[in-house]
């Protein structure tokens, strides 16, 4: 079985380091990512499924990773060589009619670890305290654990609590969408200040459009600001529900203007009341505190890098800031869809909890079909041909895409990576 | 190919206005005298006696030379100019720029370091150079040829007063085909107001050696054939003048073709070719045109015979 | 009245009829220039040349003050110890460009405090006539005024700016029989005697507008500067066309009749605009000299190989060697028709009939950016409101003809002077470019902007209405046009504004051919210097 695998070598960590550093992009001879030839993954104890990639998405903690830019808080949870990829629709190799997305995180349940911890006793699998615990290698998601393969190979084992069946009406290209929605909606949920509030959102990549589209839906900000740094990133930003998009050079004045606030020094004196921070740079951390209003909350739900900010307007406008990772179960389901057609799960993550909760994915399941999603995926590449898919993902952006996916079932190198929608999901749909 | 990449380099140099002088809507009156050019060119500083100094020493040690060499003049009737005392004014056929060069290097002594010439306005004097080179070299003076201006009429009228000789050239252009055009009445009514006598002459030869249109000079003789000097008539109007003067000079033509006698003759049977040549248009003229006068300038007769 | 020739034309404007005989037509290109070779039978209208100046203009000043016209006293019988006075004057929106020092306000206004002086009168306060215009910079104020005064008022706060938001420095004085307010600045409007100091360059200033908009606040000038005054001031040049001089007439009668004494002085002068080192501007091409050549091509070449800024910093500092033509002083209406005389005597040349192209070429400073950047809402601004209405009788486009105009338009914005410019083109601009539109839907949230009226206040910002204004002028052109295409100018910018976008004159004129046909009639603007266009 062919596979994308990450080893643990600090010379290709450093070499990639260097090559993203004098901006090179991803990629090259000595890259931590290389193709391979492995032995599908075995599933490690009962309640496993192997489960046949058809898409798998490239994300931006992904590319942090082959780029040996990633944190090294992650070094204790995550375990040598895994093959990455944890935005994964596939089929369950036991029933191959089924469609399924994974919920990658790796927590209690998967790990056999009984009675569970009271994050996932409450449903917030995301906050899981037991990660490099239990029965499984340490590893916060699948993508990042060497038992469990990652999408980025033709298959791989997945605990029956982390399978979501994919609703018939969706595409493959949409449903690989579901994890990062799932994120987005979970963050977007994260500030419940966000209702009828003015609310930036710093970026438009996957991460800051999901937020966007979930904020639309979901918590229906008063007046929702984007500041993305291409084109169409602000097209689309408009179209998921954006009032004012924004180049990144124009946010302050752009969240000035609608809060009619005065602006001294660069920084507004009053400002949004959530700042929903989708990139995770110094550089965006650093604007979302320009334009947060006093008692404001900053939401950092794009992956952050280690990076230097001058935290002095956290302390003197009493800011809030907090994280949003992953998902788990919705406290707060406004604009939810009734229980008709919901979605069920194959094992134990279905759509609900019976209190009125709802999964992050059920409500991404929603998104994605609602706001017509399926567009943010621009190309997809199989896995011969790792290196331009990276480096075309390192720099969506520029080049007027969002999403690039592996589809390791393309056996054959087109030319050119297939743009949008893969055939395959397209036969489908026909 | 060389020739090729050469105009292609060229083509990219920027031409045209602003790059060269701008053309004058066609619709818009051109101003004559721009910026003290033209016919209001002040000539006085080539009057100074520095300036005529430099003429005179530059007319005996090139000028006369250069004259003798190119156009080994033969001049005939100084004799009639007798006991004439300046001022006077020289009338002369025109039809080559050696023709100035010419008769300033044949005048007599007396008249020759004290003449100027009068010459077009538009074209020896329109820029700044060509002023200095005309007033400096030769002594021109202004004189607006195009239409009635008396601006320049008096300024030569106040030169001759000053004791000055004038060259002048009635025709108001050299001939185009060899023959002459009609003298300007104009130019007659200078003659008539300053009261000076008028001596023709008739040249020929010179279009052989600097036609008009050419910039390449050969060697041919010429003759310079002076007449006596003529005066207008009590009540004799410009016009009439301008003729009279104009047959002095036919008969010169005439006389310097033929002979003095066999001339003669014929002005007093008043049947003297006329000047303008004759009648009708094309080849009849350039075929009637003297031998001597430049029909042909191909290199092959001037090869020496073996 | 004046002393000397005032307003003596010097030789009158010109229409030409472009031949094959006709050098290429220079147009003006922001901070450069273009050679643009027009098309046979084109048009162009050449500026009449300088007027010839007054003589003895300090004597002309001090006679004028003394033999005022109209229903007035001379300006020494008005002063008397202990009264207030104050003097207004324009601001560094006048003249274009900005001339050598002395300016001619410097020279009226030292004449006036040296009346004032003479009859003991203490209590003097002089104000900028700003309405909504940027706050002027000392070294402004001090080339407008001269040192002289600066130092003598300054120091004290007897030199001030108008503020249109300063509540408590206002006065409202009523409303006209149309119901428009009239809220005036109270030092001002409460004086014994306002003595207005004006330059008259174009024939849309001065007279009632003095007062009545320079003085005036945000609730007073919103009556007449808005789409609907604008669309029926055909033009709003031609004083007896104009619907916006109708409302400031109706509003400086009102003013009058509130008991507001007003001495008016205005001045006129003579279309010098450029100094002689930039000669080839006052000519015209075909008697362009071979230093006048010269000085195009190493101008040309200069600012389009210089960095964008420093090319503007270098046009910037030009100043106009302008010379006073006429002053006079006295009552409002009477001084502003002698004024009004003089100006289109000076400026008017008779054009026959209209065409279906327009094309102009737009310089690098319009009256709002003096000191500053050109963005693309003043190039609007410029061409279709300032030069398209430089006519008096119907414009010299026909309806639904096409404007071209040739400038850079770079997508830049001074945050300085124009802050509320950046949020009104990425903000409004975006949306809407039809001026009623963005009047309904717009405008009060900018007017009332808190921080933009801090800006105005406080620092050297246009109003956060100001842009609105300057789109309202272009009311009439984006109403009676077809079709507007920029030359030349930066794609997306020219692309917001909602207007065409070409490489070259001969595209654009291609372009134009959609909307007028194949074989168009064409008229050139050749301005600045300026003109007023007689379209019969």
């Amino acid at each position: 079985m062919k596979a994308l695998v990450v080893e643990r070598s600090l010379p290709r960590f450093a070499a990639a380091r260097l090559r993203s550093t004098l901006g090179m992009g991803p990629g090259g001879a000595v890259s931590p990512v290389r193709l391979a030839d492995v032995d599908a993954p075995r599933p490690p104890g009962p309640g496993w499924h192997l489960v046949r990639t058809i898409l798998s998405g490239i994300c931006g903690s992904d590319l942090a990773t082959v780029e040996g830019r990633s944190s090294r808080w992650f070094e204790p949870i995550v375990s040598f060589p895994f093959v990455p990829g944890h935005e994964v629709v596939g089929h369950v190799d036991s029933d191959p009619s089924d469609r399924v997305v994974l919920e990658a995180v790796l927590s209690c349940a998967s790990r056999g670890i009984d009675p569970p911890c009271a994050a996932c006793a409450s449903g917030r699998v995301g906050n899981c305290e037991s990660i490099s615990l239990g029965a499984l290698s340490p590893g916060l998601q699948t993508g990042f654990c060497c038992d469990t393969g990652g999408g980025w190979a033709g298959a791989l084992v997945a605990h029956e609590s982390q399978l979501h069946r994919v609703p018939d009406e969706l595409s493959d290209t949409e449903a690989v969408l579901a994890e990062p929605v799932a994120c987005g909606v979970h963050a977007a949920l994260a500030a419940p200040e966000a209702e009828a509030a003015t609310v930036a959102v710093v970026g438009a990549g996957t991460v800051g459009l999901a937020v966007t589209a979930a904020l639309h839906r979901f918590v229906r900000p008063a007046s929702l600001v984007v500041s993305a740094r291409h084109t169409h990133q602000q097209k689309l930003a408009v179209h998921l529900g954006a009032d004012v998009t924004v180049g990144s050079e124009g946010t302050v004045a752009a969240v000035r203007r609608v809060t009619r606030t005065m602006t001294v020094g660069g920084r507004l004196t009053g400002g949004a009341d959530v700042v929903y921070d989708c990139v995770g740079s110094a550089q965006s951390l650093h604007e979302s505190l320009a334009v947060v209003r006093p008692r404001g909350t900053i939401v950092l739900a794009g992956m952050p890098s280690p990076a230097r900010v001058d935290l002095t307007p956290l302390w003197q406008r009493e800011v809030k800031l907090a994280g949003a990772y992953a998902y788990g179960l919705e406290d707060r389901t406004r604009g939810a869809r009734s229980g008709d057609g919901r979605p069920g799960g194959v094992g134990s993550g279905d759509g609900g909890s019976g209190d009125g909760r709802r999964s992050s994915f059920d409500m991404a399941f929603e998104l994605v079909a609602a706001a017509g999603l399926g567009r943010l995926v621009s190309a997809s590449y199989p896995l011969d041909r790792h290196e331009e898919a990276l480096a075309h993902a390192s720099s969506a952006g520029r080049r007027g895409a969002v999403k690039i996916v592996f589809e390791p079932g393309a056996r054959r190198t087109p030319p050119s990576g297939r743009q949008s929608r893969s055939a395959q999901s397209r036969a489908r749909e026909a | 190919m060389r020739s090729r990449l050469v105009r292609a380099a060229l083509s990219k140099v920027p031409a045209g206005f602003p790059w060269t002088a701008p053309t004058w809507p066609t619709s818009l009156p051109r101003p004559a005298a721009r910026g003290g050019l033209g016919a209001a060119y002040d000539t006085t500083w080539a009057r100074t006696p520095v300036a005529r100094a430099v003429r005179a020493a530059l007319l005996e040690a090139v000028g006369r030379p250069v004259s003798s060499l190119v156009a080994s003049p033969e001049v005939r009737g100084l004799d009639r100019l007798g006991e004439l005392e300046a001022p006077a004014i020289f009338v002369a056929n025109h039809s080559s720029h050696l023709d100035t060069l010419l008769v300033l290097s044949v005048l007599p002594p007396r008249f020759r370091h004290a003449s100027i010439v009068a010459a077009g306005a538009d074209y020896f004097f329109d820029r700044g150079w060509k002023a200095v080179v005309s007033a400096g070299l030769l002594g021109a003076i202004p004189m607006e040829r195009q239409r009635v201006n008396r601006q320049s009429s008096e300024m030569a009228a106040e030169r001759l007063a000053e004791g000055w000789n004038l060259i002048i050239f009635p025709e108001g252009g050299r001939s185009p085909d060899g023959w002459a055009q009609p003298f300007r009445a104009g130019a007659a009514h200078l003659w008539i107001q300053s009261g000076v006598p008028v001596v023709p002459i008739h040249i020929s030869g010179t279009r052989a050696i600097l036609p008009k249109g050419t910039v390449r000079v050969r060697r041919a003789p010429t003759v310079v054939t002076f007449g006596a000097p003529v005066r207008a008539r009590g009540g004799e109007d410009a016009r009439r003048f301008a003729v009279r003067v104009e047959q002095a000079v036919a008969q010169l033509a005439d006389e310097s073709a033929t002979d003095w006698w066999s001339a003669r003759l014929r002005a007093s049977a008043d049947s003297t070719p006329p000047l303008q040549g004759p009648e009708g248009s094309g080849w009849r003229r350039s075929w009637a045109l003297p031998a001597n006068d430049g029909r042909s300038r191909s290199d092959s007769k001037r090869w020496p015979g073996v | 009245m004046t002393a000397g020739r005032s307003g003596t034309v010097g030789r009158p404007g010109l229409v030409l009829e472009v031949d094959r005989s006709t050098p290429p037509t220079m147009f003006w290109h922001g901070d450069g220039f273009r050679m643009e070779r027009l098309p046979v039978g084109s048009r162009v209208v050449y500026p009449p040349e300088p007027a010839v100046p007054l003589s003895d203009p300090t004597a002309a000043i001090r006679e004028a003050l003394e033999n005022p016209l109209g229903d007035s006293k001379p300006l020494s019988a008005l002063l008397r110890a202990g009264m207030r006075l104050t003097i207004a004057f324009d601001d560094v929106s006048l003249p274009l460009p900005p001339m050598q020092a002395p300016d001619v306000r410097q020279q009226v206004i030292e004449a006036v405090l040296d009346e004032a002086a003479r009859a003991g009168v203490d209590d003097v306060v002089l104000v900028a006539a700003l309405a909504l215009h940027r706050r002027l910079t000392e070294a402004e104020l001090r080339h407008v005024l001269g040192d002289r005064i600066y130092d003598a008022f300054a120091p004290t706060g007897r030199l001030t700016q108008h503020d249109a938001e300063d509540h408590d420095n206002l006065i409202h004085l009523g409303q006209t029989d149309r119901g428009e307010d009239v809220e005036l600045n109270k030092r001002a409007a409460t004086s014994d005697l306002l003595v207005y100091v004006n330059i008259n360059l174009v024939s849309m200033d001065g007279g009632h507008k003095s007062v009545a908009t320079g003085l005036a606040s945000y609730r007073s000038l919103r009556h007449h500067h808005n789409t609907h005054t604008m669309v029926h001031s055909r033009s709003f040049m031609d004083p007896a066309s104009s619907e916006l001089h109708s409302s400031n007439w109706r509003m400086g009668r009102l003013i009058r009749d509130a008991g507001v004494k007003i001495f008016q002085i205005e001045t006129t002068l003579d279309g010098r605009s450029f100094p002689d080192a930039y000669g080839f501007l006052n000519r015209r091409e075909w008697e362009w000299k071979a230093r006048d050549r010269a000085t195009f091509l190493g101008a040309k070449t200069a600012l389009d190989r210089l960095p964008p800024r420093l090319a503007q910093t270098m046009m910037q500092r030009t100043r106009s060697p302008y010379r006073l033509t006429s002053v006079q002083a006295g009552e409002v209406e009477a001084v502003h028709d002698r004024t009004i005389d003089v100006v289109l005597n000076q400026q008017r040349v008779v054009v026959e009939g209209q065409a279906d192209i327009l094309t102009m070429g737009l310089t690098y400073l319009g009256p709002y950016n003096v000191n500053s950047i050109m963005n693309p809402v003043l190039v609007a601004c410029l061409g279709l409101g300032y030069f398209f209405n430089s006519y008096i009788g119907k414009p010299l486009v026909r309806q639904g003809g096409v404007v071209i105009m040739s400038h850079p338009t770079p997508w830049a914005f001074d945050p300085v002077h124009h802050p509320s410019y950046i949020d009104f083109f990425e903000r409004v601009l975006t949306e809407t470019t039809d001026p009623a539109e963005m009047e309904a839907k717009f405008e009060e949230s900018f007017a009332t902007d808190p921080w933009y009226i801090h800006l105005y206040r406080t620092g050297n910002a246009y109003h956060g209405v100001h842009p609105f204004y300057m789109w309202y002028w272009t009311a009439h052109a984006l109403d009676h046009l077809g079709a507007v295409i920029v030359v030349g100018g930066e794609r997306r910018a020219v692309r917001r504004l909602g207007f065409r976008s070409a490489s070259t004159m001969q595209d654009a004129l291609e372009i134009a051919s959609d909307v007028v046909g194949r074989d168009p009639t064409l008229t050139h603007l050749h301005t600045p210097p300026l003109l007023m266009a007689d379209v019969r």
